[in-house]
């Protein structure tokens, strides 16, 4: 136990010191995400223009606090891991990785804990500006906020494990990243990151219900802006501790057919 | 200027040569292409979706098509003819490989501007073309608005190469130019939609600080014939302004420029 805990010390403690190098380019990641900023801003003014000044019962102010729900929580959920396994599978700096008594994995989750450490502050500063300029209002309850964050957590591990997954393909083909896109484009869209999940037509909200991904953006984002219970927090963590599952062993898997095949080409 | 045209056309060669090489990268395009038009086209389907909404930001469904497509199609332009070439000037300038774009007997800007070519993208480019045909079959044009989008695109294409040139021209001095561009990036996002669709004081933001909105809504304003003079003649004329400025930003670059060893 006091082996495995030095070894997380030593792992976080380094990646934490990485990251802080990084600040500067820390804030400008955070800037180039801006998709919900500018669903945010269109809805918004759509909004404004209806008749009754809602669109679905959202009002403007609504619209602002649930899409800066949705951008804090994509912040919490950045995950850039496929990119690097690219890259070490194909300049074969895993190798001396696998020397180590450590899966590879950890030192990688670590490297992304760490960045939100950097991460935090910067991200409630701007969030504290952009909800003022929007007009925007949160959940009083700090339940929602303990919630919203535990769910982020499980999100992002789930999301951690499918893009290592993604990235592992980088055994067997050069695109490994695109395919990352399209996932993306699945998480985006089911996540809620263009609208809130109820003006979807009906066939997509079924399909989404199944997926993780209603429950690791939308979902802590509805609580943010105080529009979704305790009692759906609880199951949105049951289904991603499920799917978090699920995605251990199809990591494990992929992660052993692929050292095969890398050990079979001979590096 | 013949000499200009046939370097283009050997410089065209050469890439398309090397990079036909790598087959498997094929596919992985087109799965990014397809990425990139599922991002765009769900931002207006959601939107308009809702029960009672007819327009957005006063422009009808088939009208914010025509953005979606020039913003595909500017996807596609920076993806196969400015990026592939803008992200390695950081590079020369950090080996020092600048040294030899910069003796030979041609101007460097140009050499820099085309020499790389990235054709695996070509599908973003007809995507964009095939949103805008589709848009336009729907609605009623005129061949006067025909060319004047032309044109009016053709300015917008030199103010996204201006601002790029910019960043990356930045790499004189900052050695990386990488988070520049995924700045660019992510305020160009907001081109996918026409930029009346936003409140206010962000419309003035996205026309006069970041030229956003001369991108993809002034074209199409042109094709639909809501285009007001005065947006007709800006758009050229902050063209050539960008122009003018990132051509003098890139020689006072070159003049400070010391090579990688000193």
């Amino acid at each position: 136990m006091t082996a495995a805990w030095r070894k997380l010390r030593v792992l976080f403690s380094t990646r934490f010191a990485e990251m802080v190098e990084y600040r500067a380019e820390v804030v400008i990641w955070m800037l180039s995400g801006t998709l919900s900023l500018v669903m945010m801003l269109v809805w918004m003014a759509q909004a404004a223009s209806a008749p009754d000044g809602k669109i679905n019962g959202y009002t403007p102010a609504e619209f602002a606090s649930y899409f800066l729900g949705i951008w804090v929580t994509g912040q919490l959920l950045v995950v850039w891991v496929a990119w690097e396994l690219d890259v070490e599978v194909r300049q074969g700096t895993l190798s001396p990785k696998l020397l180590r008594p450590l899966d590879p994995m950890w030192e990688h989750y670590a490297a992304h804990v760490a960045e939100r450490v950097v991460r935090f502050p910067a991200m409630l500063g701007l969030v504290a500006l952009f909800a003022w300029l929007a007009g925007a209002s949160f959940s009083t309850d700090p339940l929602h906020y303990l919630a919203a964050l535990g769910l982020a957590l499980l999100g992002f591990s789930a999301r951690f494990l499918y893009e290592y997954t993604i990235g592992l393909l980088a055994f067997w083909t050069e695109s490994s990243t695109s395919f990352q896109e399209l996932v993306w484009l699945l998480y985006a869209a089911l996540g809620g990151m263009f609208a809130p999940l109820a003006f979807y037509p009906g066939w997509v909200q079924a399909v989404a219900v199944w997926t993780p991904f209603p429950y690791m953006l939308g979902l802590p984002a509805q609580l943010l802006a105080g529009k979704a219970s305790l009692a759906d927090a609880g199951r949105g963590a049951l289904v991603l501790g499920a799917w978090l599952v699920v995605f251990w062993f199809v990591r494990l898997a992929v992660w052993r057919l692929g050292l095969r095949k890398y050990g079979a080409v001979g590096a | 200027m013949t000499r200009y045209l046939r370097l283009m056309r050997l410089f065209t060669g050469a890439t398309l040569s090397a990079q036909l090489e790598y087959r498997a990268n094929f596919v992985g395009a087109i799965l990014a292409s397809l990425g990139e038009v599922g991002v765009a086209l769900l931002g207006i389907g959601v939107l308009f979706g809702q029960p009672g909404t007819d327009t957005v930001g006063g422009w009808t469904f088939h009208e914010a098509l025509l953005v979606t497509g020039f913003f595909m199609l500017t996807e596609g332009v920076i993806s196969v003819f400015i990026q592939p070439n803008m992200s390695k000037i950081a590079e020369a300038v950090r080996t020092g490989s600048m040294d030899f774009t910069l003796l030979k007997p041609l101007d460097a800007q140009f050499g820099v501007s085309t020499r790389h070519l990235n054709v695996l993208r070509v599908g973003d480019l007809l995507i964009g073309l095939g949103l805008i045909a589709y848009a336009a079959s729907h609605l009623t044009l005129t061949p006067g608005g025909f060319a004047g989008a032309a044109v009016l695109y053709l300015s917008a294409v030199v103010i996204v190469y201006c601002i790029w040139l910019a960043l990356s021209t930045t790499a004189f001095w900052f050695v990386k130019t990488q988070n520049a561009s995924e700045l660019f990036n992510g305020v160009f996002g907001a081109a996918r939609f026409p930029v009346t669709a936003f409140p206010v004081p962000i419309r003035a933001l996205l026309t006069f600080v970041v030229p956003v909105a001369f991108i993809t809504t002034v074209p199409a304003q042109a094709l639909t014939g809501t285009l007001t003079p005065a947006l007709a003649l800006a758009s050229p004329l902050v063209a050539a302004a960008a122009f003018v400025l990132t051509r003098l930003f890139w020689k006072k670059a070159v003049a400070s420029y010391t090579s990688a060893s000193s």
